[in-house]
């Protein structure tokens, strides 16, 4: 298993308001690791993990993204090609999940891959003063057929499994990406959340 | 034979694992040491139809009404040897797609078979079924025997083959051996001779019977057979047993009549006048125009058979002297149409000779110097030119259109002598007008390329630009009257939408059509080339004379563009960048807003603002540009433009003051004397605070200069936000806009990003690359703000990252870091409002960094986050190494754009059924094509095929549709039933054999039989005698399409109809005579003695060409013979 060929590069996004936590949640998931004191992101960031999802080692190239306004003049153009896009908003901030509408429909103009798996991921939910419950999360994702988990980055809650879930619906999603040998094992999950939104419990 | 049996029963009895029979000698010691190999034949045979479930298996239903030919069939192959000999092992069977019907089927028969031992064989069936005679398509053993599965048995190669008794003896006894023991019913069939003459043997064992199926295949039939009559005798006399009371034989008849002249509409494509475009007399709208169609008619053929399905013997006679069997009066009448093989389609063609071109290695030059005047002089100023190329500097080359620029570009249009030129001169300039027609109109400048050259041309261009406008309003009524303009502008639009092309209007896709044309008429890829290089002259021409590039719309690429399309957006932005740059000395208006207005407001000062005016200057100010790469220096240039230029200046502040309104002219006054100074100081201000260790000093020389400088470059303020030091209005700034970027820019960058790793020290470095849009943002908004903070600019810029308290007082404690010591010795009371976020309080973190090498400088004086010049230089250059393939390429989704939405207007037009089906998947294709990356040829040409096919069926439809619908044909009877015509007219395009409603008295039946007798009178030379002469001159020199039609109109308005007795008329019969007559003649009779039981016997014979064959099945019992 361990000499297993990759079987594919994806590209995933990052996106969401300022200072819910994109980086470090990405943090988290490559080196597993939580900085209180992660610097906000200028541009784009990148980070490289390889993952295997079902038997398959996949190799996940992800773009991490600021939030600030003025830089969205800048970085939609990396939203081309992408795979997978985890939305992220901050559990404990409203006004960060109400910006999601918009952030989507950036994410509609600029991706070029209109099959692309969205992911809507609640961050911080260590925190003790929840503004959004995880019903208004859920309705969302339903609304517009994501993939949808709560999760903390500080206390490495559901991150692994957020990223794990997206890449494995990814992989099954036909035409969505290119393999790059021929040795793939994919899994009969079937398609019961297709077409909609799927969830992962905590 | 049973002996035989037997004893491969008990040979094979150990490998039947799964069916062992009742017998007893399971234990009996058998050996296959000695096993020959015609055994391990037929054990290999019987091992098949284990492997494939086919024994003992249950007998079919009955196939249903036209099953064949609509049901699918399959076929499963394996190979088998007997000693040397190969053959592949065949099973061909109608696949049951109803499981449910043939289960209740079979459910009844079981009822109703209970009683007897077993039930009917499906051979048995097959042969009897009326159902399905003569079925449009199927494997030809099936047609011949009305079989739903069977096997063959063939050899492999085609040397190989089975010839003589004994050996076609042995294979069906071996056969016969191996289906007997796996009780296996299914015919089986043997191929003799060659295998062109489909000529088989077979056999059959059912339970008590079993059946023969032998085949004769003659040349020529002796006359006394060709007939019905004849056939009967034979079939008779096959059975052997002539009874009294032998029952009627049951005949189905089919005659086949091909019709292959048109006489009464000739083929409606007129092929496009590609000469045209030289004679000046169609416009150069003809470049817009791709051609469509077939060259030649597409249909070739006409195939009616008329069919009496299942008569009596006693109802019919046919025989050498007599015939029941007119074809006017068959019950049943069918038609199959005849596709031409090597249609070869006119935009398939087209677009294939361009995507050719690809193939092709050579440069532009090389192309070019092929025919290029050879003159020694010339070639060395060439070499020197390209040396001075080399050693010119690079930014100076990419600055300022210098006058060696201009130079080369000259010197290269005259690098073609005219007459050799491969475009002729009027028609480059045609083509050029139609690519960019604003060149037309005078230009305010001097320098227009294409209205000098034109000036003697005066009169053709405007005649030319008169044909133009009157196709486009032509083509805009037509589009109006189509009844199907929702369809097509639906198709239309999800092209738009699918294809990674260009606009349809827009240069790069006229340009891609231009190309085409060239490539056709104009010498090929020689003419490619000469068109591709004036267009590159033309490009840089507009770049250096500041004259936007029409059809090419403003904004940055756009990424759902092909590459070719935003190389010339990102000129156009280029030249747009520039023209603001340089206009702003007049007084540019505010009448062109938009996206770059600000970026241009902000450039407005840069020293070579003032190079559109004071051109003398131009050296100099290439100087200073050159110079500008290095942020030091940057000042000091300002100081010399100042120096020489105070009245520029002075018109900046008025235009400055246009814009910005109120907020600017307070401190406009200033602006001239006070502030640029003001530059100075703080340039030397940073300057020393970057020499000093100490990064408070820094942070406090730059916060004083915050206080001394003048607000600058204000957008609007900020609703509610003050600063925190002194309380005043906080402003948003004036900013530069982000760099507009290509595709290929884009990816080169995000891989430079990717390069730099996961690790920490990557991200500084990927985000320290990145921060010069922030930089200059933070040094815009210290610039509209004097006296702010970090904590003001996060507020705007960063939200988010200012944390409001809750409690006045204890904001002070939790305060860190370097920027929070500032603000304390500030103004401590404003700031209690609130503190940065926790992130933004790292001690040298990136935004802290920034922020403290910030300078306030209005963006409109910072160095260009854009350098329009320099990336037009490199637009430029790209264009211009590209090869002539690598054009043809990167054009080939405008052509494949444009040629898609030919084809949908097309067929759409056509009324080709299921339209909406073929085009989903044309475009489905190019839309993956197209998004490719890198452009694959090869996937091009598959694109292209795919394009062509539809285009064909397009071709055909319309050949079709005028051939029922054309003029002539219709007559006062026929009005009302255009529409059964035109539903006959759909299923004979989507269906393989179409029943003509009503035989030869419906609507279409008519319709055809009346094209029958206009085909036999013209191949029986019987002309009304008048006319006779017109006829024949028709004939050796065409007159003109509507001429002919006329003529045929009167031709066949002058012939009776059908209905009328036309026999009696004319000297020959209304068909020709039948291409092919097939028969079938059935009946139950016992064989082989009149006390075995009756059993289906059935013979099929087909009387044609060439081609006379009688395939029999003749059934005996094995029991009582």
């Amino acid at each position: 298993m361990e000499e297993q060929e990759i079987i594919t590069t994806l590209k995933i996004l990052i996106i969401g308001e300022s200072g819910v936590g994109k980086s470090s949640l990405l943090l988290r998931f490559t080196e597993d690791t939580f900085d209180p004191e992660q610097a906000a992101t200028i541009g784009v960031d990148f980070k490289v993990k390889t993952l295997t999802v079902e038997g398959n080692k996949t190799k996940l190239a992800i773009w991490d993204t600021a939030g600030q306004e003025r830089f969205r003049t800048l970085t939609p153009s990396y939203y081309r090609g992408a795979q997978g896009v985890i939305l992220v908003y901050d559990v404990s901030s409203k006004q960060s999940f109400n910006k999601l509408d918009a952030w989507l429909n950036e994410l509609e103009t600029f991706s070029t891959k209109h099959d692309m798996v969205k992911m809507l991921v609640g961050n911080k939910i260590d925190r003790a003063n929840h503004e959004v419950t995880k019903d208004e999360g859920l309705k969302f994702a339903r609304k517009h057929h994501m993939l949808f988990i709560e999760a903390s980055a500080k206390t490495n809650d559901g991150v692994q499994c957020a990223f794990e879930e997206l890449v494995e619906k990814i992989i099954q999603t036909p035409g969505l990406w290119e393999t790059s040998s021929k040795n793939l094992t994919l899994s009969n999950h079937g398609p019961e959340g297709q077409g909609q939104s799927c969830y992962c419990v905590l | 034979m049973s002996t035989a049996v037997e004893k491969e029963k008990r040979l094979m009895s150990s490998k039947r694992i799964s069916t062992i029979e009742d017998e007893a000698d399971v234990f009996e010691i058998t050996d296959f040491t000695t096993a020959s190999d015609w055994e391990r034949f037929i054990a290999r045979l019987e091992e098949i139809l284990h492997e494939w479930k086919l024994v003992n298996h249950e007998p079919r239903a009955p196939a249903m009404k036209d099953l064949y030919a609509t049901g699918t069939w399959a076929e499963r192959t394996e190979e088998v040897v007997f000693a040397d000999f190969r053959f592949t092992f065949t099973y061909y069977f109608l696949k049951i797609n109803e499981v449910t019907a043939s289960n209740v089927n079979s459910k009844k028969e079981e009822v109703e078979e209970l009683d007897e031992d077993h039930k009917t064989p499906t051979v048995f069936f097959d042969l009897m079924n009326f159902e399905n005679d003569f079925p449009s398509r199927s494997h030809f053993l099936c047609r011949w025997y009305g079989l739903q599965e069977f096997f063959t048995l063939t050899p492999v190669s085609e040397k190989q083959l089975i010839e003589g008794e004994s050996k076609t003896k042995l294979l069906l006894s071996s056969a016969s051996i191996a289906f007997g023991n796996s009780n296996c019913s299914i015919p089986v069939f043997i191929q003799l001779q060659q295998k062109w003459r489909k000529l088989f043997t077979g056999t059959s064992l059912v339970r008590g019977a079993s059946i023969e199926f032998e085949m004769s295949h003659l040349r020529r039939l002796p006359s006394q057979f060709c007939h019905l009559a004849g056939l009967l005798d034979v079939f008779k006399s096959k059975l052997g047993c002539v009874y009294i009371s032998m029952p009627p034989v049951s005949v189905s008849v089919r005659f086949t009549y091909i019709l292959k002249d048109w006489f009464h509409s000739a083929w409606p494509q007129m092929p496009p006048d590609f000469t045209s475009i030289c004679d000046g007399e169609v416009g150069y709208g003809d470049i817009n125009i791709l051609p469509f169609g077939a060259c030649s008619d597409p249909i070739s053929e006409l195939h009616l058979s008329c069919t009496w399905p299942c008569l009596s013997e006693d109802m019919i006679v046919e025989n050498s002297l007599y015939s029941d069997l007119d074809p006017l009066q068959a019950p049943q009448w069918t038609v199959s149409l005849q596709m031409a093989d090597d249609l070869s389609c006119l935009l398939g063609e087209f677009l294939r000779d361009f995507l050719k071109l690809c193939d092709r290695l050579e440069s532009t030059d090389e192309v070019l110097k092929k025919v290029s005047a050879e003159n020694d002089g010339d070639k060395n100023a060439e070499i020197s030119h390209a040396l001075q190329r080399l050693t010119e500097p690079v930014p100076a080359l990419s600055s300022i259109p210098s006058l060696g620029n201009v130079m080369s570009s000259a010197s290269s249009r005259i690098k073609l002598k005219p007459e050799e030129a491969p475009i002729p001169e009027a028609i480059l300039d045609k083509i050029l007008y139609f690519l960019f027609p604003d060149a037309r109109v005078p230009r305010s400048h001097s320098g227009g390329r294409l209205p000098t050259k034109n000036k003697r041309k005066e009169s053709i261009v405007s005649t030319a630009s008169e044909s133009l406008t009157s196709s486009a309003s032509e083509h805009a009524t037509d589009e109006e009257r189509k009844p199907d303009e929702e369809k097509i502008a639906d198709a239309l639009a999800e092209l738009n939408k699918q294809l990674k092309s260009a606009p349809i209007e827009s240069l790069t896709h006229k340009l891609s059509l231009a190309l085409c044309n060239v490539n056709k008429n104009f010498g090929g890829l020689l003419g490619v080339a000469h068109l591709w290089q004036e267009f590159i002259l033309e490009m840089r021409f507009r770049w250096e004379n500041k004259h936007l590039i029409s059809g090419i719309e403003k904004g940055t690429p756009n990424m759902g563009s092909c590459l070719l399309h935003q190389k010339l957006q990102m000129l156009n932005c280029c030249i747009e960048c520039k023209i603001k740059r340089e206009s702003v000395g007049y007084g540019y208006g505010p009448d062109s807003q938009n996206i770059y207005d600000q970026s241009l407001e902000d450039m407005k000062d840069l020293p070579d603002g003032l190079s559109a005016k004071e051109m003398k200057r131009l050296s100099k100010t290439a100087s200073l540009l050159n110079s500008s790469d290095d942020d030091e220096e940057f000042f000091e240039c300002h100081e010399n433009d100042e120096g020489e230029g105070a009245g520029g200046g002075e018109d900046d502040v008025d235009a400055g003051e246009k814009r910005n309104g109120d907020e600017f002219v307070t401190s406009n006054s200033l602006e001239v004397t006070g502030v640029k100074p003001e530059g100075q100081d703080n340039d030397k201000h940073t300057r020393g605070a970057k020499k000093s260790a100490s990064e408070n000093s820094s942070e406090k020389s730059v916060f004083l200069d915050s206080f001394t400088h003048r607000p600058e470059g204000r957008l609007v303020a900020m609703k509610n936000v003050f600063l925190l030091s002194t309380g005043e209005q906080l402003f948003i700034p004036v900013t530069q806009e982000p760099s507009p970027m290509t595709e290929d820019m884009l990816e080169e960058h995000a891989e430079v990003l990717a390069k730099l790793g996961s690790s920490a020290e990557g991200s500084q470095i990927r985000a320290r690359m990145q921060s010069a849009c922030l930089v200059s943002d933070m040094e815009s908004f210290k610039a509209a703000n004097p006296g702010c903070f970090l904590e003001d600019f996060v507020r705007w810029y960063s939200p988010r990252d200012y944390v409001i308290d809750s409690e006045d007082g204890q904001t002070n404690d939790e305060m860190v870091g370097d920027s929070s010591d500032v603000e304390q010795n500030a103004g401590s009371c404003v700031a209690r409002r609130g503190h940065l976020s926790q992130r933004m309080q790292i001690p040298g973190n990136m935004w802290v960094e920034a922020w403290q090498s910030a300078k306030p400088v209005p963006a409109r004086r910072q160095k260009r986050l854009f350098d329009d010049t320099k990336e037009a230089e490199k637009v430029l250059h790209y264009l211009a190494s590209m090869k002539p393939a690598e054009v043809v390429l990167h054009l080939m989704p405008c052509v494949v754009h444009a040629a898609i939405a030919k084809l949908i207007n097309e067929a759409v037009e056509a009324r080709v059924p299921n339209v909406k089906n073929i085009i989903d998947k044309v475009i489905a294709n190019a839309a993956k094509v197209t998004r490719n990356f890198p452009l694959d040829k090869k996937k091009y040409f598959d694109l292209l095929r795919q394009l062509e096919i539809a285009e064909s069926v397009t071709a055909r439809t319309t050949s079709l549709r005028s051939k029922f619908t054309n003029d002539p044909l219709s007559t006062p009877e026929q009005e009302g039933k255009e529409e059964e015509i035109e539903s006959f007219v759909t299923a004979l395009l989507s269906q393989g054999e179409v029943l003509v409603k009503g035989g030869a008295c419906g609507p279409a039946g008519a319709n055809i039989h009346k094209m029958f007798i206009a085909a036999q009178r013209a191949s029986n030379m019987i002309l009304d005698d008048e006319e006779t002469v017109d006829e024949l001159a028709d004939k050796t020199n065409p007159i003109s399409h509507q001429d002919r039609i006329n003529h045929l109109k009167r031709t066949i308005q002058n012939l009776p109809s059908p209905s009328s007795d036309v026999r009696s008329s004319s000297s020959c019969s209304d068909f020709p005579a039948p291409s092919s007559r097939e028969y079938i003649l059935r009946a139950m009779v016992p064989r082989p003695a009149p006390y075995s039981k009756v059993l289906p016997q059935r013979m099929y014979c087909i009387l044609g060409e060439g081609e006379n064959r009688l395939a029999g099945a003749f059934t005996s019992d094995s029991t009582f013979q």
